[in-house]
């Protein structure tokens, strides 16, 4: 492999604006789901007596264990929900095969 | 089959599961039934609007896709032994009901574990002692009493059984010597005996054995024998039919546009001289859409890999066309791991390109829209140009069920025909065309 | 604090002072001394985003809000915590891939303006010296408390000050970016080994968090407050309903119903615009990596705050069943409960752990103070020596005055933070706000978020934003929000003020709105297509992977071979 300028992984605009515009929809419906529970807790905890004042085992209230450790567990999910959705769209809807080995077409199975 | 929509379905189960356990087991004072409804529906729905959207789709990184897309390519080969993967399902589906709900092993063929397994489940049904059903020569199965000598595997031993091939029509013996088997001691007496056919063909025979005089009822093993010829001719045309559609494709992939492969060779050299970068980048994506053109297997792909053709194919294009070719993809994360049939955006698109923008001196703009609703299980993919059009008398011309652009090589009609094989009736083939406007193709297919 | 404390701080100082000097990068390129030549690992790179991010006001601050104000002071952890999410979906992967130096030079080029990049300067600076303020301040009354003696002619604060920006101004000076991701890595393994110990300490002498929330919250909250004979424990008002009294378990103690909001959200909203954590991503290989390390970030980050949580709750009950064993306690209490709430930690610290106890969690203080004092530093020379110096005061400069520029530049900065934090030191420590230091660094959480993030996410999302609009943007935002500032100063009434002092929540949407307005009117940049493909397009990265695969490739045969030859080496050894 003698070449390796940077000339051969190249994206066209239109593809870029395809991942570019799949990655916006999957960031803004994640950003969204992030933002109900982000807010929903404090919004609980004005609105639903219960929400503060309930005891789970032991005496924490259920909007108080969200805000001590839940939330911390779901901002984990939701991001590396987001980051590998993201990833797993751009490594299909960017770049491509050319592995640049000279195989003459060989079969395909051996690589899958 | 329905497994989305089972998913979705569980996952609403377990979360009114959690919402019950959150707010009236784990916590006291448990939460009032008002808000626990309002809590779990508020959950319900907002699961309900998710599972459609953008939360969902691939994850897996490119490394994990390659191995699961080997897995098919592997299984392929078996499933055409077993049922046969995709193919004639509509036609299945409103036969599958004729055997009590199961699903007949015969489908896939005349083959002794098929005929064993067949047998088995016959003989409560037949009301015989003893079921045996055979090819031309020898025994595929026997269930029940004698099988010590009439052993699968074996010659056809009964002569009520030869006769019956040999004839063509039913016979019915009641007695041991009409029967006809030569081995002392066999434990049955009676016989009823139907051919299997196949078009005029015979390829086997059922038969249903008593150990008493009375032989079983004649016109229920008919019937059951028309049935069971009916899966095997089903299976003989789904090999035919899978054969065709191997062909077709084929057929397709030797269709591949002379005009475009000089074309872009012609601007690849012109390329050469005044920008040898993109005159490789162009010669790596002509490569890259020939390996894919001639390589891919199966009927079926991921449609990120159809989608990277197509975006090969359009790069090419727009590297010829320039400016006046503009491109548009507006595609759905969840559709990236869809399944759709191999080679058919393309050509839509190649259409949309050489009939609607290339003759439009203005250029246009081709828009591939890809969108997966996975409770109606549905795969939409729509291109969209805002070329020429196609005049209304033309659009009649090409007929509702195989439309085809008029001159057209690599026509609309292999890829009606190709989802025709694949998804029988489950399919939609829409053409829209306004002239001096532009045109709108659409494809529904089922999800996988 | 006695020999041991002192000798375990001393041995913790100078292990981060050696693994900057072992660290230390060879060649001295501007690209290495800022960004440790952009070949830094997931991992270590998410630690050191996390020793930039946890300041004082993480590891202290929260800890006593919680400690003070209960619930309310949780939301301080939830949007610290929160802020990453907003940066891992919108900013980490582009950023990195657009490859600039700081978030001025993104903006800049991005825009194609010079008037864009010295008005990003100029927010930036402001965000950096009002989040060094606190993080000084925080170090001065670490310094206050543990050591209590300054050095000659200096207050004990005041000594603390100096020494700890004076300390971390050298090390990154000398250090770069490659020294300061180490450092900042340890530093930050450091503290959450304090905070961790803390925990397991606590845990193991019984504590029960659930129902240490459920008994704290069975009586009204009360707070020392200097009255005119003497401290005396004072009930918090409740903001939401008042005339009930508050609860720690429950929201109200510190903050009325919109400010909760506008609390969480001018953090969460922050973290985007944070130049010293934003400059980490362009230190990641790839945009994916950066993606990846922000998840890691995000993890680690839960584990921090949930900790910092816990023990907040755990000091408030255990102080004040230990004030009858301890009598040092008496002059730090009042009826059980702390006068300054970020004694929290090293009190527990102290009860827990003796003298070591305390310097454990003093070194883990003084060390999140002092990482992000160098992440700011280090943020702040960048946009100084690179922004300003390289491109507008000496276009010509060569390799060398560059990095000299950047140093000049973080000493000029650590001395301004100094003097100022000098000039603000608290007189009195009163729990007017949940903790003062974490308050502090709330305003700097606002301005970035208010004219930094809108702007930064447009420019990264919309191709039509301009640099007449990206400006407008940010002085809007960055008005408007220190407006709200001034105002919240004044007396406007109970629950208004609170809401005032984050303005988040007004000023990020005005920002966002101007700029749009702004960019309607004017032509972007023309070469935006051509920036889509570097921001958003990942051929950069596949050759990058592709060329360490190669690497790899390359290197597997050699490192085969130079092991035969160390065998045969060996071999021979034995032989002769």
């Amino acid at each position: 492999m003698e070449y390796d300028d940077g000339v051969d992984e190249h994206d066209t605009p239109a593809e870029v604006d395809a991942a570019f515009r799949t990655l916006r929809r999957v960031a803004i419906t994640h950003v969204v789901l992030f933002l109900v529970a982000v807010l929903g807790v404090p919004a609980l905890s004005l609105t639903l007596g219960w929400w503060s004042d309930g005891q789970l085992a032991g005496g924490m209230s259920p909007g108080f264990a969200m805000a001590a450790f839940g939330l911390y567990a779901f901002f984990l999910v939701i991001g590396l929900a987001a980051a590998s959705l993201s990833s797993a769209v751009e490594a299909r809807m960017l770049g491509g095969r050319h592995t640049g080995e000279d195989d003459g077409f060989p079969a395909d199975g051996d690589r899958s | 089959m329905r497994t989305g929509s089972a998913l979705l379905a569980a996952t609403i189960c377990g979360t009114w599961a959690v919402v019950y356990l959150v707010t009236q087991v784990v916590v006291s004072p448990p939460l009032g039934v008002g808000t626990t409804v309002v809590a779990g529906t508020a959950a319900s729905v907002l699961l309900v609007l998710g599972y459609p959207s953008a939360l969902r789709g691939p994850r897996a990184p490119l490394a994990l896709r390659r191995r699961l897309r080997g897995r098919p390519a592997g299984a392929r080969p078996a499933a055409r032994e077993g049922r046969g993967p995709e193919e004639g399902r509509g036609a299945e589906r409103s036969r599958r009901r004729i055997v009590a709900g199961h699903r007949m092993p015969l489908r896939s063929g005349l083959t002794a574990d098929a005929a064993r397994r067949t047998a088995t489940r016959l003989r409560p049904l037949l009301g015989g002692d003893a079921v045996v059903i055979t090819d031309r020569e020898l025994n595929l199965a026997f269930v029940g009493p004698g099988s010590d000598h009439h052993e699968a595997g074996g010659p056809v031993r009964a002569a009520a059984v030869r006769s019956a091939i040999g004839k063509g029509r039913t016979v019915v013996s009641r007695r041991p010597s009409a029967m006809g088997c030569d081995v002392p001691g066999c434990p049955l007496r009676s016989a009823v005996v139907v051919p299997l056919v196949v078009g005029s063909r015979v390829v086997g025979a059922i038969g249903v054995f008593r150990t008493h005089d009375d032989p079983a009822p004649r016109d229920q093993v008919e019937d059951m024998a028309s049935i069971l010829s009916l899966h095997l001719e089903l299976a003989e045309a789904d090999r035919e039919r899978k054969l065709a559609a191997d062909a077709r494709l084929d057929a397709l992939r030797a269709q591949i546009n002379p005009h475009f492969l000089f074309n872009i060779l012609n601007t690849i050299a012109s390329k050469s001289r005044t920008d040898p970068d993109e005159a490789r980048q162009l010669l790596l994506r002509l490569s890259d859409f020939f390996r894919y053109a001639v390589r891919q297997e199966g009927q079926l792909a991921e449609f990120a890999q159809e989608y990277f053709f197509v975006r090969t194919y359009l790069s090419l294009e727009q590297a010829r066309f320039g400016d006046r070719l503009r491109v548009r993809y507006d595609v759905d994360p969840q559709v990236l791991t869809a399944h759709v049939p191999v080679l058919t955006i393309q050509p839509l698109v190649e259409n949309a390109v050489k009939h609607g923008l290339a003759a439009k001196v203005e250029g246009g703009t081709v828009t591939l829209r890809a969108r997966v609703d996975p409770l109606t299980r549905t795969t939409t993919i729509r291109v969209t140009d805002d070329g020429v059009g196609v005049a209304a008398d033309v659009l009649d011309g090409l007929g509702g069920a195989a439309p085809g652009r008029a001159g057209d090589g690599v026509g609309l009609r292999n890829i009606s025909e190709r989802l025709t094989t694949l998804f029988g009736e489950r399919f939609t083939l829409d053409i829209q065309s306004t002239e001096g406007e532009g045109t709108v193709v659409e494809v529904r297919v089922p999800l996988r | 604090m006695t020999a041991a404390g002192a000798g375990t701080l001393a041995v913790l100082l100078a292990l981060v002072t050696l693994v900057t000097l072992v660290m230390r990068p060879r060649g001295s390129s501007t690209v290495d001394f800022y960004l440790a030549g952009q070949r830094v690992g997931v991992a270590s790179n998410a630690l050191a985003i996390c020793g930039d991010y946890f300041s004082a006001a993480s590891f202290l601050g929260v800890a006593a809000a919680v400690y003070v104000s209960g619930l309310d002071g949780v939301w301080y952890a939830v949007g610290f915590a929160a802020g990453f999410v907003p940066v891992l979906l919108f900013v980490a992967a582009p950023l990195r891939r657009f490859g600039e130096f700081s978030i001025p030079d993104f903006l800049g080029r991005r825009l194609a303006s010079e008037r864009v990049r010295l008005v990003a300067v100029g927010v930036v600076q402001i965000v950096i010296l009002s989040y060094l303020i606190p993080q000084a301040v925080g170090s001065g009354i670490t310094w206050q408390l543990l050591v209590g003696r300054g050095l000659p002619g200096l207050s004990a604060y005041a000594t603390g000050v100096v020494l700890s920006t004076a300390v971390v101004a050298g090390l990154v000076a000398f250090g770069g970016m490659r020294g300061t991701t180490w450092t900042q890595a340890i530093q930050f393994l450091l503290l959450l080994g304090a905070l961790v110990w803390l925990a397991l300490a606590v845990a193991g002498s019984g504590f029960h968090y659930s129902s240490a929330v459920a008994e704290l919250s069975a009586e009204p909250l009360a707070n020392p407050a200097q009255g005119d004979d003497g401290w005396y424990l004072r009930p918090e008002a409740n903001q939401i309903d008042p005339g009930t009294p508050a609860l720690f378990g429950q929201p109200g103690a510190a903050y009325g119903p919109l400010a909760q909001f506008a609390l969480i959200l001018t953090l969460v909203l922050g973290t985007a615009g944070l130049p010293h954590v934003m400059n980490r991503y362009f230190t990641s290989p790839t945009g994916t990596a950066a993606r990846m390390t922000t998840v890691w970030v995000i993890g680690l980050a839960g584990l921090f705050y949930a900790l910092a949580v816990m023990l907040g709750t755990a000091a408030r009950q255990q102080i004040a069943a230990a004030v009858d064993d301890h009598p040092w306690l008496d002059e730090l209490t009042v009826d059980g409960v702390l006068r300054v709430p970020e004694h929290a930690l090293p009190v527990l610290g102290r009860i827990y752990g003796g003298d070591s106890g305390l310097a454990v969690v003093a070194a883990g203080a003084l060390v999140a103070v002092m990482s992000t004092i160098a992440g700011l530093l280090l943020a702040a020379a960048a946009s100084w020596g690179h922004d300003v110096y390289e491109r507008h005061i000496n276009p010509r400069a060569s390799e060398s005055q560059a990095v000299w520029a950047g140093r000049v530049s973080t000493a000029f900065v650590a001395v301004a933070a100094g003097v100022l934090a000098i000039a603000m030191e608290p007189r009195e420590l009163t729990p007017a706000v949940p903790s003062i230091v974490a308050a502090m660094v709330t305003w700097a959480f606002a301005i970035a978020g208010s004219a930094l993030t809108p702007v930064f996410v447009l420019a990264i999302w919309w191709r039509g934003t301009t640099a007449a609009g990206a400006t407008a943007g940010m002085a809007v935002g960055g008005t408007v929000s220190v407006s709200m500032f001034v105002l919240g100063a004044l007396p406007v009434g109970p629950g208004l003020g609170e809401t005032l002092m984050t303005p988040t929540l007004v000023a990020a949407p005005l920002a966002a709105l101007v700029t749009w307005l702004v960019s309607r009117r004017t032509a972007p940049p023309d070469d935006v297509e051509r920036q889509w493909l570097v921001l958003h397009g990942t051929a950069a990265d596949r050759h990058a992977e592709r060329l360490a695969r190669l690497t790899l490739a390359s290197l597997e045969p050699t490192r085969r071979r130079s092991g035969r030859a160390a065998r045969r080496r060996e071999g021979r050894g034995a032989n002769g």
